[in-house]
Protein backbone atom coordinates (compact mmCIF):
# COMPACT_ATOMS: atom_id res chain seq x y z
CA UNK A 1 0.00 0.00 0.00
CA UNK A 2 1.33 3.33 -0.91
CA UNK A 3 -0.06 5.32 1.88
CA UNK A 4 -0.78 8.77 1.69
CA UNK A 5 -0.10 9.60 -1.91
CA UNK A 6 -2.33 11.48 -3.86
CA UNK A 7 -3.25 9.78 -7.48
CA UNK A 8 -4.21 12.46 -10.01
CA UNK A 9 -5.26 13.03 -13.28
CA UNK A 10 -2.72 14.09 -15.41
CA UNK A 11 -4.30 13.41 -18.80
CA UNK A 12 -7.83 13.06 -20.64
CA UNK A 13 -9.59 12.58 -23.52
CA UNK A 14 -13.15 11.86 -24.66
CA UNK A 15 -14.54 10.87 -28.49
CA UNK A 16 -18.35 11.60 -27.97
CA UNK A 17 -21.48 12.19 -30.14
CA UNK A 18 -20.16 16.09 -29.51
CA UNK A 19 -17.10 15.40 -31.18
CA UNK A 20 -13.51 14.48 -31.04
CA UNK A 21 -11.95 15.79 -27.74
CA UNK A 22 -12.62 16.79 -24.11
CA UNK A 23 -13.54 20.32 -25.12
CA UNK A 24 -16.17 19.58 -27.48
CA UNK A 25 -17.89 17.36 -24.76
CA UNK A 26 -17.22 19.89 -21.69
CA UNK A 27 -18.65 22.69 -24.46
CA UNK A 28 -21.46 20.59 -24.88
CA UNK A 29 -22.50 19.88 -21.76
CA UNK A 30 -22.04 22.84 -20.02
CA UNK A 31 -23.78 25.25 -23.28
CA UNK A 32 -26.71 22.63 -23.15
CA UNK A 33 -26.08 21.42 -26.85
CA UNK A 34 -26.73 17.34 -27.07
CA UNK A 35 -25.34 15.24 -29.81
CA UNK A 36 -28.94 13.34 -29.75
CA UNK A 37 -29.81 13.15 -33.35
CA UNK A 38 -31.76 10.87 -35.85
CA UNK A 39 -30.71 7.77 -36.30
CA UNK A 40 -31.64 5.09 -39.21
CA UNK A 41 -29.97 1.78 -40.35
CA UNK A 42 -31.46 2.45 -43.98
CA UNK A 43 -35.27 1.22 -44.91
CA UNK A 44 -34.56 -2.77 -44.23
CA UNK A 45 -33.55 -2.39 -40.70
CA UNK A 46 -36.26 -0.29 -38.80
CA UNK A 47 -36.66 0.62 -35.88
CA UNK A 48 -39.18 2.05 -33.27
CA UNK A 49 -36.80 4.54 -31.38
CA UNK A 50 -35.47 7.17 -33.81
CA UNK A 51 -32.60 8.70 -32.08
CA UNK A 52 -29.69 8.08 -30.45
CA UNK A 53 -26.39 10.10 -29.93
CA UNK A 54 -24.36 7.78 -32.30
CA UNK A 55 -20.64 8.09 -33.80
CA UNK A 56 -20.05 8.14 -37.07
CA UNK A 57 -18.13 5.24 -38.76
CA UNK A 58 -15.77 6.16 -40.51
CA UNK A 59 -15.52 4.20 -43.60
CA UNK A 60 -13.30 1.39 -44.03
CA UNK A 61 -9.50 2.43 -44.91
CA UNK A 62 -8.13 0.37 -47.67
CA UNK A 63 -4.74 1.59 -46.71
CA UNK A 64 -5.31 -1.16 -43.33
CA UNK A 65 -3.34 -4.46 -44.13
CA UNK A 66 -5.65 -6.92 -42.28
CA UNK A 67 -4.15 -7.80 -39.08
CA UNK A 68 -1.68 -4.91 -39.16
CA UNK A 69 -1.96 -3.20 -35.36
CA UNK A 70 -4.82 0.01 -37.06
CA UNK A 71 -6.97 -3.15 -37.98
CA UNK A 72 -9.21 -3.00 -35.07
CA UNK A 73 -12.80 -2.36 -34.41
CA UNK A 74 -14.37 0.62 -33.81
CA UNK A 75 -14.76 0.62 -29.57
CA UNK A 76 -10.82 -0.13 -29.65
CA UNK A 77 -10.60 2.73 -32.47
CA UNK A 78 -12.09 5.65 -30.95
CA UNK A 79 -10.26 4.24 -27.30
CA UNK A 80 -7.39 4.79 -29.13
CA UNK A 81 -8.28 8.06 -30.03
CA UNK A 82 -9.33 9.18 -26.41
CA UNK A 83 -5.91 7.88 -25.38
CA UNK A 84 -4.05 9.67 -27.89
CA UNK A 85 -5.48 12.88 -26.49
CA UNK A 86 -5.21 11.78 -22.80
CA UNK A 87 -1.36 11.34 -23.04
CA UNK A 88 -0.96 14.29 -25.18
CA UNK A 89 -2.70 16.81 -22.44
CA UNK A 90 -0.65 15.13 -20.13
CA UNK A 91 2.81 15.73 -22.13
CA UNK A 92 3.81 12.26 -22.05
CA UNK A 93 7.05 12.01 -24.86
CA UNK A 94 5.79 10.43 -28.18
CA UNK A 95 8.76 8.00 -27.93
CA UNK A 96 8.76 6.77 -24.53
CA UNK A 97 7.33 3.97 -23.47
CA UNK A 98 5.45 3.89 -20.39
CA UNK A 99 7.18 1.07 -18.90
CA UNK A 100 6.97 -1.54 -16.39
CA UNK A 101 4.71 0.25 -13.69
CA UNK A 102 2.45 1.04 -16.00
CA UNK A 103 -1.30 -0.31 -16.06
CA UNK A 104 -4.06 -0.17 -18.48
CA UNK A 105 -7.86 -0.96 -17.78
CA UNK A 106 -10.53 -0.11 -19.55
CA UNK A 107 -14.32 -0.76 -19.25
CA UNK A 108 -16.60 -1.53 -21.79
CA UNK A 109 -20.28 -3.01 -21.50
CA UNK A 110 -20.62 -5.00 -24.82
CA UNK A 111 -17.80 -4.60 -26.68
CA UNK A 112 -16.96 -4.59 -30.61
CA UNK A 113 -20.36 -5.84 -31.78
CA UNK A 114 -19.55 -3.97 -34.65
CA UNK A 115 -17.08 -6.46 -35.90
CA UNK A 116 -19.46 -9.51 -34.20
CA UNK A 117 -22.76 -8.70 -36.07
CA UNK A 118 -20.96 -8.02 -39.53
CA UNK A 119 -19.57 -11.69 -39.25
CA UNK A 120 -22.20 -13.42 -38.15
CA UNK A 121 -23.86 -11.78 -41.15
CA UNK A 122 -21.13 -13.42 -43.24
CA UNK A 123 -21.91 -17.22 -41.21
CA UNK A 124 -24.81 -17.17 -41.06
CA UNK A 125 -26.37 -15.43 -44.42
CA UNK A 126 -24.27 -13.84 -46.97
CA UNK A 127 -21.28 -17.01 -47.01
CA UNK A 128 -18.75 -13.67 -47.60
CA UNK A 129 -14.94 -14.48 -46.58
CA UNK A 130 -15.03 -14.40 -42.50
CA UNK A 131 -12.24 -11.78 -41.09
CA UNK A 132 -9.25 -14.04 -39.66
CA UNK A 133 -8.66 -11.69 -37.36
CA UNK A 134 -11.79 -11.61 -36.02
CA UNK A 135 -10.78 -12.95 -32.30
CA UNK A 136 -8.37 -9.82 -31.26
CA UNK A 137 -11.12 -7.58 -32.92
CA UNK A 138 -14.04 -9.29 -30.75
CA UNK A 139 -11.91 -9.64 -27.59
CA UNK A 140 -13.48 -7.88 -25.01
CA UNK A 141 -9.56 -7.19 -23.68
CA UNK A 142 -9.10 -5.64 -27.37
CA UNK A 143 -8.75 -1.50 -26.29
CA UNK A 144 -6.72 -1.92 -23.61
CA UNK A 145 -4.45 -4.41 -25.03
CA UNK A 146 -3.90 -2.25 -28.05
CA UNK A 147 -3.49 0.72 -25.56
CA UNK A 148 -1.05 -1.07 -23.80
CA UNK A 149 0.60 -1.83 -26.93
CA UNK A 150 0.63 1.43 -28.66
CA UNK A 151 2.25 3.23 -25.79
CA UNK A 152 4.54 0.46 -24.18
CA UNK A 153 2.99 -0.36 -20.55
CA UNK A 154 3.78 -3.70 -19.69
CA UNK A 155 2.23 -3.81 -16.38
CA UNK A 156 -1.30 -5.24 -15.76
CA UNK A 157 -3.50 -4.70 -18.02
CA UNK A 158 -7.20 -5.95 -18.35
CA UNK A 159 -11.25 -5.45 -19.55
CA UNK A 160 -13.46 -4.45 -16.79
CA UNK A 161 -16.71 -5.28 -18.08
CA UNK A 162 -19.84 -4.14 -15.56
CA UNK A 163 -22.35 -3.29 -17.65
CA UNK A 164 -22.93 0.58 -16.97
CA UNK A 165 -20.66 0.72 -14.30
CA UNK A 166 -17.70 -0.79 -16.51
CA UNK A 167 -15.46 2.42 -16.75
CA UNK A 168 -16.34 3.96 -12.92
CA UNK A 169 -15.17 0.41 -11.80
CA UNK A 170 -11.58 0.49 -14.19
CA UNK A 171 -11.20 4.21 -12.74
CA UNK A 172 -11.54 2.81 -9.55
CA UNK A 173 -9.98 -0.19 -9.55
CA UNK A 174 -6.84 1.55 -11.24
CA UNK A 175 -6.64 3.25 -8.53
CA UNK A 176 -6.56 0.32 -5.86
CA UNK A 177 -4.13 -1.38 -7.89
CA UNK A 178 -1.82 2.07 -7.79
CA UNK A 179 -2.66 2.20 -3.99
CA UNK A 180 -1.46 -1.61 -3.84
CA UNK A 181 1.73 -0.93 -5.45
CA UNK A 182 0.98 -2.84 -8.52
CA UNK A 183 1.51 0.08 -10.67
CA UNK A 184 2.69 3.74 -10.22
CA UNK A 185 0.54 5.09 -13.27
CA UNK A 186 -2.42 3.72 -15.34
CA UNK A 187 -4.06 4.49 -18.91
CA UNK A 188 -7.91 3.96 -17.35
CA UNK A 189 -11.45 4.74 -19.25
CA UNK A 190 -13.98 3.11 -21.22
CA UNK A 191 -15.15 2.64 -24.45
CA UNK A 192 -18.82 2.07 -26.27
CA UNK A 193 -19.86 1.40 -29.43
CA UNK A 194 -23.10 -0.82 -29.64
CA UNK A 195 -25.17 1.55 -31.95
CA UNK A 196 -25.70 -1.44 -34.87
CA UNK A 197 -28.82 -2.61 -36.09
CA UNK A 198 -28.83 -5.34 -33.66
CA UNK A 199 -27.33 -3.31 -30.58
CA UNK A 200 -29.84 -0.59 -30.80
CA UNK A 201 -32.93 -3.16 -31.43
CA UNK A 202 -31.67 -5.38 -28.40
CA UNK A 203 -31.94 -2.32 -26.38
CA UNK A 204 -35.13 -1.28 -28.00
CA UNK A 205 -36.87 -4.58 -26.37
CA UNK A 206 -35.97 -3.27 -22.86
CA UNK A 207 -38.69 -1.21 -23.58
CA UNK A 208 -36.07 1.83 -21.77
CA UNK A 209 -35.55 4.07 -24.42
CA UNK A 210 -37.85 7.48 -24.50
CA UNK A 211 -39.75 8.00 -27.63
CA UNK A 212 -39.68 11.58 -27.06
CA UNK A 213 -36.67 13.42 -25.15
CA UNK A 214 -34.51 12.29 -22.31
CA UNK A 215 -35.54 14.40 -19.01
CA UNK A 216 -33.55 13.47 -15.95
CA UNK A 217 -35.61 13.63 -12.75
CA UNK A 218 -38.10 15.87 -14.25
CA UNK A 219 -41.69 15.67 -14.56
CA UNK A 220 -43.28 13.32 -17.08
CA UNK A 221 -39.92 11.61 -18.02
CA UNK A 222 -40.16 8.14 -19.72
CA UNK A 223 -37.05 6.90 -20.49
CA UNK A 224 -33.43 7.00 -21.60
CA UNK A 225 -31.63 7.87 -24.98
CA UNK A 226 -28.45 5.78 -25.77
CA UNK A 227 -25.16 7.19 -26.97
CA UNK A 228 -21.70 5.55 -27.85
CA UNK A 229 -18.28 7.72 -26.84
CA UNK A 230 -14.85 6.58 -25.00
CA UNK A 231 -13.11 8.50 -22.17
CA UNK A 232 -9.47 7.40 -21.34
CA UNK A 233 -7.21 8.91 -18.54
CA UNK A 234 -4.01 8.96 -17.30
CA UNK A 235 -3.21 8.91 -13.67
CA UNK A 236 -0.41 8.77 -11.78
CA UNK A 237 0.85 8.93 -8.78
CA UNK A 238 2.20 12.18 -7.29
CA UNK A 239 5.78 10.75 -6.85
CA UNK A 240 5.86 9.48 -10.54
CA UNK A 241 4.38 13.06 -11.50
CA UNK A 242 6.93 15.02 -9.37
CA UNK A 243 9.77 13.04 -11.01
CA UNK A 244 8.90 13.62 -14.63
CA UNK A 245 7.53 17.14 -13.85
CA UNK A 246 4.00 16.94 -15.03
CA UNK A 247 0.71 18.88 -14.16
CA UNK A 248 -2.02 17.51 -11.95
CA UNK A 249 -5.81 18.22 -13.50
CA UNK A 250 -7.73 16.77 -10.11
CA UNK A 251 -7.06 13.96 -7.80
CA UNK A 252 -9.17 10.70 -7.75
CA UNK A 253 -9.39 10.42 -4.15
CA UNK A 254 -12.26 7.63 -3.47
CA UNK A 255 -14.10 4.81 -4.89
CA UNK A 256 -16.85 2.61 -3.10
CA UNK A 257 -19.00 -0.23 -5.40
CA UNK A 258 -21.85 -2.53 -3.97
CA UNK A 259 -23.90 -5.04 -5.47
CA UNK A 260 -27.65 -4.63 -4.84
CA UNK A 261 -27.67 -8.94 -5.46
CA UNK A 262 -31.90 -8.29 -5.90
CA UNK A 263 -33.44 -7.56 -9.22
CA UNK A 264 -31.60 -8.03 -12.70
CA UNK A 265 -32.83 -4.19 -13.73
CA UNK A 266 -34.49 -2.71 -10.76
CA UNK A 267 -32.12 -0.63 -8.95
CA UNK A 268 -31.82 -0.44 -5.10
CA UNK A 269 -31.54 2.69 -3.16
CA UNK A 270 -29.86 1.61 0.00
CA UNK A 271 -27.05 -0.45 -2.27
CA UNK A 272 -26.91 2.95 -4.36
CA UNK A 273 -26.41 4.70 -0.90
CA UNK A 274 -23.49 2.49 0.45
CA UNK A 275 -21.24 2.72 -2.93
CA UNK A 276 -21.79 6.97 -2.42
CA UNK A 277 -20.73 6.86 1.77
CA UNK A 278 -18.32 3.94 1.25
CA UNK A 279 -16.66 6.75 -1.92
CA UNK A 280 -16.85 9.27 0.53
CA UNK A 281 -15.10 7.31 3.61
CA UNK A 282 -12.66 6.15 1.01
CA UNK A 283 -11.82 9.90 -0.09
CA UNK A 284 -11.43 11.07 3.45
CA UNK A 285 -14.39 13.75 2.50
CA UNK A 286 -17.28 14.42 4.35
CA UNK A 287 -20.82 14.59 2.36
CA UNK A 288 -21.49 18.46 3.00
CA UNK A 289 -17.56 18.89 0.95
CA UNK A 290 -18.90 18.04 -2.14
CA UNK A 291 -19.99 20.67 -4.53
CA UNK A 292 -20.93 18.79 -7.07
CA UNK A 293 -22.86 15.52 -8.58
CA UNK A 294 -22.87 13.89 -11.54
CA UNK A 295 -25.93 11.45 -11.45
CA UNK A 296 -26.33 8.46 -13.23
CA UNK A 297 -29.66 10.24 -14.19
CA UNK A 298 -30.46 8.13 -16.72
CA UNK A 299 -34.31 9.58 -17.44
CA UNK A 300 -35.69 6.27 -16.05
CA UNK A 301 -38.88 6.79 -13.60
CA UNK A 302 -36.89 4.20 -11.20
CA UNK A 303 -33.43 5.23 -11.58
CA UNK A 304 -34.20 8.72 -11.02
CA UNK A 305 -36.70 7.85 -8.07
CA UNK A 306 -34.25 5.71 -6.62
CA UNK A 307 -30.82 7.39 -7.49
CA UNK A 308 -32.78 10.62 -5.76
CA UNK A 309 -33.31 8.60 -2.26
CA UNK A 310 -30.26 7.68 -2.16
CA UNK A 311 -28.75 10.41 -2.60
CA UNK A 312 -30.78 11.79 0.62
CA UNK A 313 -30.07 8.73 2.50
CA UNK A 314 -26.09 10.02 2.28
CA UNK A 315 -25.99 14.01 2.12
CA UNK A 316 -29.64 14.41 3.98
CA UNK A 317 -30.01 17.98 4.01
CA UNK A 318 -27.42 19.43 2.03
CA UNK A 319 -28.52 17.86 -1.29
CA UNK A 320 -30.94 21.11 -1.05
CA UNK A 321 -27.55 23.27 -1.62
CA UNK A 322 -25.96 20.45 -3.68
CA UNK A 323 -25.73 20.99 -7.48
CA UNK A 324 -26.49 17.43 -9.32
CA UNK A 325 -27.38 17.05 -12.49
CA UNK A 326 -27.30 14.30 -15.40
CA UNK A 327 -25.50 15.06 -18.57
CA UNK A 328 -26.89 12.26 -20.54
CA UNK A 329 -28.94 14.16 -22.49
CA UNK A 330 -26.18 15.55 -23.91
CA UNK A 331 -23.84 12.70 -24.70
CA UNK A 332 -26.38 9.84 -23.80
CA UNK A 333 -26.08 6.46 -21.77
CA UNK A 334 -22.61 5.69 -23.43
CA UNK A 335 -23.40 2.60 -21.08
CA UNK A 336 -19.72 0.75 -20.66
CA UNK A 337 -17.98 4.21 -21.74
CA UNK A 338 -20.62 6.44 -19.55
CA UNK A 339 -18.17 6.06 -16.06
CA UNK A 340 -15.57 7.76 -17.78
CA UNK A 341 -17.16 9.79 -19.63
CA UNK A 342 -19.41 11.16 -17.05
CA UNK A 343 -16.23 11.59 -14.40
CA UNK A 344 -14.13 13.76 -17.41
CA UNK A 345 -17.32 16.17 -17.10
CA UNK A 346 -17.12 15.92 -13.19
CA UNK A 347 -13.02 17.10 -13.68
CA UNK A 348 -14.04 20.02 -15.44
CA UNK A 349 -16.97 21.16 -13.52
CA UNK A 350 -14.32 21.25 -10.78
CA UNK A 351 -11.80 23.04 -12.70
CA UNK A 352 -14.19 25.26 -14.33
CA UNK A 353 -16.20 26.18 -11.43
CA UNK A 354 -19.31 25.07 -13.38
CA UNK A 355 -22.76 22.67 -12.84
CA UNK A 356 -23.26 21.38 -15.85
CA UNK A 357 -26.98 21.26 -16.83
CA UNK A 358 -29.94 18.99 -16.64
CA UNK A 359 -31.14 19.35 -20.16
CA UNK A 360 -35.25 18.51 -21.25
CA UNK A 361 -36.37 19.41 -17.67
CA UNK A 362 -40.00 20.63 -17.54
CA UNK A 363 -40.56 20.74 -13.54
CA UNK A 364 -40.55 18.83 -10.10
CA UNK A 365 -41.33 14.87 -9.91
CA UNK A 366 -41.89 14.91 -6.29
CA UNK A 367 -40.27 11.50 -6.30
CA UNK A 368 -36.78 13.16 -7.25
CA UNK A 369 -34.39 16.00 -6.46
CA UNK A 370 -36.45 19.01 -7.24
CA UNK A 371 -33.46 21.67 -8.44
CA UNK A 372 -31.20 19.29 -11.05
CA UNK A 373 -29.82 22.65 -12.25
CA UNK A 374 -32.52 22.58 -15.08
CA UNK A 375 -31.37 23.57 -18.68
CA UNK A 376 -28.70 26.10 -17.80
CA UNK A 377 -25.23 25.69 -16.09
CA UNK A 378 -24.55 27.27 -12.61
CA UNK A 379 -21.51 28.76 -11.24
CA UNK A 380 -20.78 26.48 -8.24
CA UNK A 381 -17.24 26.87 -5.86
CA UNK A 382 -16.64 22.94 -6.23
CA UNK A 383 -13.54 21.69 -3.98
CA UNK A 384 -14.82 17.69 -4.56
CA UNK A 385 -17.75 16.21 -6.68
CA UNK A 386 -18.67 12.72 -7.30
CA UNK A 387 -19.83 10.92 -10.50
CA UNK A 388 -22.19 8.15 -10.21
CA UNK A 389 -22.56 4.64 -11.95
CA UNK A 390 -25.27 2.27 -11.54
CA UNK A 391 -25.67 -0.98 -13.75
CA UNK A 392 -28.04 -3.76 -14.95
CA UNK A 393 -27.20 -6.41 -12.40
CA UNK A 394 -27.54 -3.92 -9.27
CA UNK A 395 -23.82 -2.68 -9.61
CA UNK A 396 -23.71 0.61 -8.22
CA UNK A 397 -20.05 2.20 -8.50
CA UNK A 398 -19.52 6.03 -7.25
CA UNK A 399 -16.36 8.54 -7.56
CA UNK A 400 -14.93 11.18 -5.80
CA UNK A 401 -12.53 13.69 -6.79
CA UNK A 402 -10.74 16.48 -5.27
CA UNK A 403 -9.04 19.81 -6.30
CA UNK A 404 -5.81 20.08 -6.54
CA UNK B 1 -50.85 9.29 -16.34
CA UNK B 2 -52.14 12.76 -16.19
CA UNK B 3 -51.04 14.16 -19.06
CA UNK B 4 -52.20 10.97 -21.47
CA UNK B 5 -55.17 11.25 -23.42
CA UNK B 6 -57.67 8.88 -22.50
CA UNK B 7 -58.40 6.19 -24.95
CA UNK B 8 -61.58 3.77 -25.07
CA UNK B 9 -60.11 0.48 -26.65
CA UNK B 10 -63.03 -1.99 -27.92
CA UNK B 11 -63.98 -4.99 -26.40
CA UNK B 12 -63.01 -6.77 -29.15
CA UNK B 13 -59.67 -5.40 -28.76
CA UNK B 14 -59.13 -5.75 -24.94
CA UNK B 15 -59.95 -9.66 -25.86
CA UNK B 16 -57.20 -9.11 -28.25
CA UNK B 17 -54.95 -7.53 -25.19
CA UNK B 18 -56.14 -9.68 -22.88
CA UNK B 19 -54.93 -12.93 -25.13
CA UNK B 20 -51.55 -11.97 -25.31
CA UNK B 21 -51.26 -11.07 -21.39
CA UNK B 22 -52.47 -14.16 -21.40
CA UNK B 23 -50.01 -16.17 -23.30
CA UNK B 24 -46.71 -13.33 -22.41
CA UNK B 25 -47.18 -13.09 -19.33
CA UNK B 26 -48.36 -17.13 -18.05
CA UNK B 27 -51.39 -15.80 -16.57
CA UNK B 28 -54.71 -17.53 -15.92
CA UNK B 29 -57.24 -15.99 -18.14
CA UNK B 30 -59.88 -16.39 -15.41
CA UNK B 31 -57.88 -14.25 -13.48
CA UNK B 32 -57.57 -11.48 -15.43
CA UNK B 33 -60.25 -8.86 -14.03
CA UNK B 34 -60.12 -5.01 -14.01
CA UNK B 35 -59.40 -4.93 -10.54
CA UNK B 36 -56.54 -7.81 -10.11
CA UNK B 37 -53.03 -6.44 -9.47
CA UNK B 38 -49.90 -7.54 -11.72
CA UNK B 39 -48.51 -7.89 -8.35
CA UNK B 40 -51.33 -10.80 -7.53
CA UNK B 41 -50.97 -11.95 -11.22
CA UNK B 42 -47.08 -12.71 -10.73
CA UNK B 43 -46.36 -10.21 -13.66
CA UNK B 44 -42.81 -9.13 -12.82
CA UNK B 45 -40.90 -6.75 -14.60
CA UNK B 46 -39.41 -9.24 -16.91
CA UNK B 47 -43.22 -10.36 -17.85
CA UNK B 48 -44.58 -7.10 -18.77
CA UNK B 49 -41.06 -6.64 -20.92
CA UNK B 50 -42.18 -9.81 -23.38
CA UNK B 51 -45.83 -8.40 -22.95
CA UNK B 52 -44.67 -5.61 -24.67
CA UNK B 53 -42.69 -7.15 -26.95
CA UNK B 54 -45.87 -9.39 -28.45
CA UNK B 55 -47.91 -6.13 -28.35
CA UNK B 56 -45.37 -4.45 -30.68
CA UNK B 57 -45.33 -7.09 -33.27
CA UNK B 58 -49.08 -7.11 -32.69
CA UNK B 59 -49.73 -3.31 -33.25
CA UNK B 60 -46.58 -2.31 -34.45
CA UNK B 61 -46.72 0.07 -31.55
CA UNK B 62 -43.58 1.03 -29.20
CA UNK B 63 -44.60 1.45 -25.69
CA UNK B 64 -42.22 2.63 -23.12
CA UNK B 65 -41.82 0.82 -20.17
CA UNK B 66 -41.27 4.17 -18.11
CA UNK B 67 -44.22 6.69 -17.75
CA UNK B 68 -47.89 5.72 -17.29
CA UNK B 69 -47.44 2.00 -17.41
CA UNK B 70 -44.13 2.32 -14.33
CA UNK B 71 -47.45 3.19 -11.93
CA UNK B 72 -49.88 0.74 -13.24
CA UNK B 73 -51.07 -1.32 -10.39
CA UNK B 74 -54.12 -3.14 -11.59
CA UNK B 75 -55.10 -4.76 -15.02
CA UNK B 76 -57.22 -1.81 -15.52
CA UNK B 77 -54.82 0.37 -14.95
CA UNK B 78 -52.01 -1.40 -17.70
CA UNK B 79 -54.91 -1.43 -20.32
CA UNK B 80 -55.64 2.25 -19.60
CA UNK B 81 -51.83 2.75 -20.02
CA UNK B 82 -51.12 1.26 -23.04
CA UNK B 83 -54.65 2.56 -24.93
CA UNK B 84 -52.85 5.50 -26.42
CA UNK B 85 -49.88 3.76 -28.14
CA UNK B 86 -52.70 0.77 -29.62
CA UNK B 87 -53.75 1.70 -33.01
CA UNK B 88 -56.78 0.76 -34.08
CA UNK B 89 -54.99 0.10 -37.83
CA UNK B 90 -52.04 -1.76 -37.10
CA UNK B 91 -49.03 -0.20 -38.65
CA UNK B 92 -45.76 -2.78 -39.73
CA UNK B 93 -42.96 -2.31 -37.47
Amino acid sequence: MISGQRIYVTGMGAVTALGSGVSALWNGAVSGVSGVRPISFGEKYPTMIKQAAFLERPPKSPGIRPGSPGDVDFVTSIALTAAAEAMSQAKWPTDMPLGNDAAVVIGTGIGAITTIEGEYQKYFSTGDRPDPFTVPKIMPSAPASNISMTYGARGISFALSSACASSSQAMGMALLLIRAGLARRAVVGGTEALLTYSGFRAWEGLRVMTPTLCRPFSKDRNGMVLGEGAAVMLIETEEALAERGGEPLAEIAGFGTTSDAGDMLRPDAQMCARAMSAALVDAGVKPEEIGYLNAHGTGTILNDQTESRAMRDVFGGHLDALPVSSTKPVHGHTLGAAGAIELVITIEALRNSIAPPTLNWISADSNCIADPVPNAARGAAINAAMSNSFAFGGINSSLVIRKV
Amino acid sequence: MTDEPQVELSPEMIEKIMGIVEKEGLVDRAKLTPDATLESLGIKSADMVMILMALEEQFGSYIPIDGPLTEAKTVEDFLRAIAPHIHPKPSAA
